[in-house]
């Protein structure tokens, strides 16, 4: 039932990493995303990835709930993969067919690529899998409020992100029940070429946009009646409070980075 | 509490020009149970939405507490004591877990967090939705959602709430849920309610009934008074609560039973009185 | 024979998955040709799953849907017919509404059944007679309309494709008594003129009890009541023991009966009531 999907993929339980500050977790992250492009070599990249699965390991959520969220990247990756393979010109030549080569440079860069993609997609579907949505909002908010010296309205980013949240199940329910009304008319959804396709559409998405429209005209005056007068001035009921597991991680994180550039700098660069 | 001075309200947009509310003064008593009946387009959503700054009348004065609705700098006070629900549950819930939503309030009053949290408890469980406060507000039932924007309300510590067609939209079992959590309130918390409402049924249960027509007040006063008067409310696109019905139609064919029949309870217990009177039991 | 028939339907949400629900578990019912079958159960019964299965928008998981005796997910050409040949009006229908004018809405569901633009014209007439929406209405674009008219031409869009069986899933929510009237009356002037057969889920047992000639009560996806409207409603006590919302006369009745008073408890409408009152008193009169 399409109703069933859940936004973000959050996986409740009680580990490490969920009990972690989603600021702590938001840094991490965003830390792991820039470093691991920052590897030179397979020693640096190697130690990337004993964190993501030390990680995965604190976070205790299933191998198989990770290969649920890898398996769409599986034509990317055998994309990435064949290319670099291929790519390569320099290098001890291994196989020669027509004009394709392939040296001992283009596995390594081809190998290279696909586990930086994967350790990539892991360690950000790790964040996603150990904290909710509002957590997620919440910590963005919260890293971001210095931006408010710049007169960045941060507070009513980070409400127009909840209420998204909020609203994206409801509008599904909605897409829902709307295609099935007008297939009970005969609305055929399923067939014919681009164009006729696109106009089929009509019946969707008009009744979508007048109701959606009805829906925030509606919250506007709901918001309105609860007080809602912007970010100034506004207190929040639960506090966020950095622990002593999140010094942990950020002191992890800073060892992380520390190796990796001592790696790079001790070994040859691959690319 | 609230006050009506010859109020009148003109949508812009309205091409007749004709007022949506027209010349109404009335107030809302501190406490009571109001219940505001009329046929689509008779004026009660509009009128509701004067009870609390939403709409500046257009002639006339709405006083809360003695602040003027028209009065800019008052506006967030007077939403504070008077607070709305409305009719659609899911266009009211603001945030994706249940306590959060109930907190948007408070938060955007700047209370201070410790207080929310007690106060978001609280307003939790008078509507009896405590269990559910980690939920997703989207997979809650109608009712339940209902509850869940009343404990909105309640958690600002509102005087009174104005329930605009809360009931419309949700199933028989969910309007009963929110209609007791509507009777709990007044009774037990002393908060002044206003229903807005179509179903006679809910209506009996007020200390007072208003009954708007075009834009009017076309009768107010006690359940009993106005819902005895069959022909009127007819007119007025109304129709008699069912067990009214019922003994309006026996008292046509002869049985004397009183006149202030209005819920199924009052009427057997009216039927039970003429039985025993003919000596059937 | 019956015009449409459900055996042993069953349908599993989320199948092959952990959070399996089964909605509708394995009810068979056959709905003759002219009769009114009233649906009744809450929300989460099973009713609207199943009512979606009559024109064939959903699949059974088991179990089978025949329409005239042959079974709809046969075909494509079978299974797209079904969608004419049985009318699905969804909850609030009026967001549904999307052309420029409520004349061409209405006829949405003709031209997609591919009839000539005449034909297609004089059902669009017929319909929003039906629904009573004047020739003024019907060149309004649709969301310029009151609540209520809304869900009149949504119905009469469902109405254009002049279905042999026409399923209306709470037509009269959210609206005020005069609008439900409206509606109600609709149904029943409907179903006088065209002989169609009409299966009509409401909450409102009254609704029911005034226009259906057999009902059916779902709880928990399975068909737990399903009789002529009598027999359904003599089970008064039970009914209000699933929690469903009796007649308000009804009600009246089983007060009675607790307090000792010795009257039928299978009343369901005010006429009935004021007919068993009288006797009841007029009894002892004439002894």
């Amino acid at each position: 039932m399409i109703r069933d999907i859940t936004i973000g993929q959050y996986l409740p339980g009680k580990s490490f990493l969920h009990k972690m500050d989603p600021r702590a977790k938001i840094l991490w992250t965003l830390a792991y995303v820039i470093v691991i492009f920052l590897c030179k070599n397979f020693w640096s990249l190697g130690l990337m990835v004993v964190a993501a699965v030390g990680m995965l390991l604190l976070s205790r959520v299933p191998l198989r709930m990770m290969w649920k969220s890898l398996k769409p990247l599986v034509p990317i990756l055998l994309f990435t993969g064949v290319l670099n393979l291929f790519y390569s010109k320099t290098g001890t030549v291994l196989w020669t067919w027509k004009f394709l080569t392939i040296t001992d440079r283009g596995v390594y860069t081809g190998a290279f690529m696909v586990i930086r993609i994967l350790s990539l997609v892991s360690v950000s579907a790790l964040l996603t899998y150990t904290t909710t949505p509002t957590a997620l909002t919440d910590g963005i908010e919260r890293l971001l409020s210095p931006l408010k010296i710049f007169k960045i309205p941060v507070q009513s980013l980070a409400m127009m992100m909840t209420l998204a949240l909020r609203f994206i199940p409801t509008l599904i329910e909605e897409i829902d029940r709307i295609m099935s009304a007008q297939k009970a008319r005969g609305a055929d959804l399923e067939s014919g070429g681009f164009l006729k396709r696109a106009k089929a559409l009509l019946p969707i998405l008009i009744p979508l946009f007048v109701s959606a429209f009805r829906r925030a005209y509606d919250l506007a005056f709901a918001m309105e009646c609860r007080c809602y007068q912007g970010g100034d001035g506004r207190t929040r009921m639960k506090q966020m409070k950095l622990g002593a597991r999140d010094f942990v991680g950020l002191a992890l994180l800073a060892l992380l980075i520390a190796g990796v550039i001592l790696l790079n700098r001790f070994f040859v660069p691959l690319l | 509490m609230i006050q009506l001075k010859n109020v009148s309200y003109t949508y812009e947009n309205d091409e007749q020009n004709s007022p949506a509310v027209c010349d109404v003064t009335m107030d809302v008593r501190r406490g009571e149970f109001l219940a505001v009946l009329g046929h689509n387009g008779s004026g009660k959503s509009t009128l509701a939405k004067l009870f609390n700054a939403i709409l500046i009348p257009t002639k006339g004065q709405v006083l809360v507490d003695g602040m003027d609705t028209a009065d800019e700098d008052k506006v967030w006070e007077i939403r504070r004591k008077v607070g709305m629900v409305f009719q659609n549950p899911d266009n009211q819930i603001v945030a994706t877990i249940v306590e959060d939503d109930v907190a948007f309030g408070p938060e955007n009053l700047g209370v201070p967090p410790k207080e929310i949290r007690a106060r978001v408890d609280e307003a939790l469980k008078a509507v009896g939705m405590y269990a559910y406060r980690h939920q997703e507000p989207h997979k809650l039932s109608g009712g339940q959602k209902q509850r869940v924007a009343v404990a909105g309300i309640i958690a600002m510590r509102t005087d009174c709430i104005v329930f605009d067609e809360s009931t419309a939209m949700i199933d028989p079992q969910g309007r009963r849920e929110v209609m007791d959590t509507i009777l709990r309130l007044n009774r037990e918390l002393g908060i002044t309610v206003v229903l807005i409402t179509h179903f006679m049924e809910e209506a009996v249960q007020a200390d007072r009934v208003i009954v708007m027509d075009s834009g009017r007040i076309a009768a107010a006063g006690k359940p009993e008074t106005v819902f005895a008067d069959e022909a009127f409310l007819e007119r007025t696109g109304l129709e008699l609560p069912p067990a009214a019905k019922l003994a309006s139609m026996l008292r046509k064919s002869g049985v004397d039973l009183p006149k202030n029949i209005l819920t199924p309870e009052s009427c057997a217990q009216a039927l039970l009185a003429a039985a025993q009177k003919a000596g059937v039991v | 024979m019956a015009v449409l028939e459900l055996r042993n339907l069953t349908h599993c949400y989320g199948e092959k998955t952990a959070n399996r629900v089964v909605a509708v578990n394995h009810v068979s019912l056959r709905i003759e040709p002219g009769e009114l079958l009233g649906v009744i159960g809450h929300t989460g019964s099973g009713k609207s799953t199943l009512i979606q299965h009559f024109n064939g928008l959903l699949k059974p998981t088991a179990g089978e849907v025949l329409l005239d005796g042959e079974n709809i997910h046969k075909d494509k050409q079978t299974l797209r017919a079904s969608r004419f040949r049985v009318g699905l009006c969804f909850q609030y229908p009026e967001y549904q509404l999307f052309e420029e004018t409520v004349r061409r809405d209405i006829a949405f569901g003709p031209t997609n059944m591919n009839l000539p633009p005449e034909e297609i014209e004089g059902r669009v007439v017929r319909a929003a007679q039906f629904v009573g929406l004047s020739d003024e209405l019907l060149e309004k674009s649709p969301f310029d309309l009151s609540g209520g008219e809304k869900r009149r031409a949504a119905i009469a869009g469902v109405m254009a494709m002049e279905p042999e069986i026409l399923v209306l899933d709470e037509p009269t929510a959210g609206l005020d008594p005069r609008g439900r009237e409206k509606i109600l009356q609709m149904i029943a002037d409907y179903r006088r003129q065209t002989g169609s057969t009409v299966i009509l889920v409401s909450h409102s047992m009254e609704d029911i009890a005034r226009l259906a000639t057999r009902a059916l009560v779902m709880r928990h996806g399975e068909a737990v009541l399903c009789g002529t409207v009598d027999e359904v409603f003599s089970h008064g006590e039970e009914l209000f023991s699933m929690g469903l919302d009796v007649p308000a006369v009804t009600k009246v009745f089983l007060a009675l009966k607790q307090k000792g008073v010795p009257v039928r408890t299978d009343i369901y409408t005010n006429e009935q009531g004021q007919a068993e009152i009288l006797r009841l008193l007029r009894r002892e009169g004439r002894a």
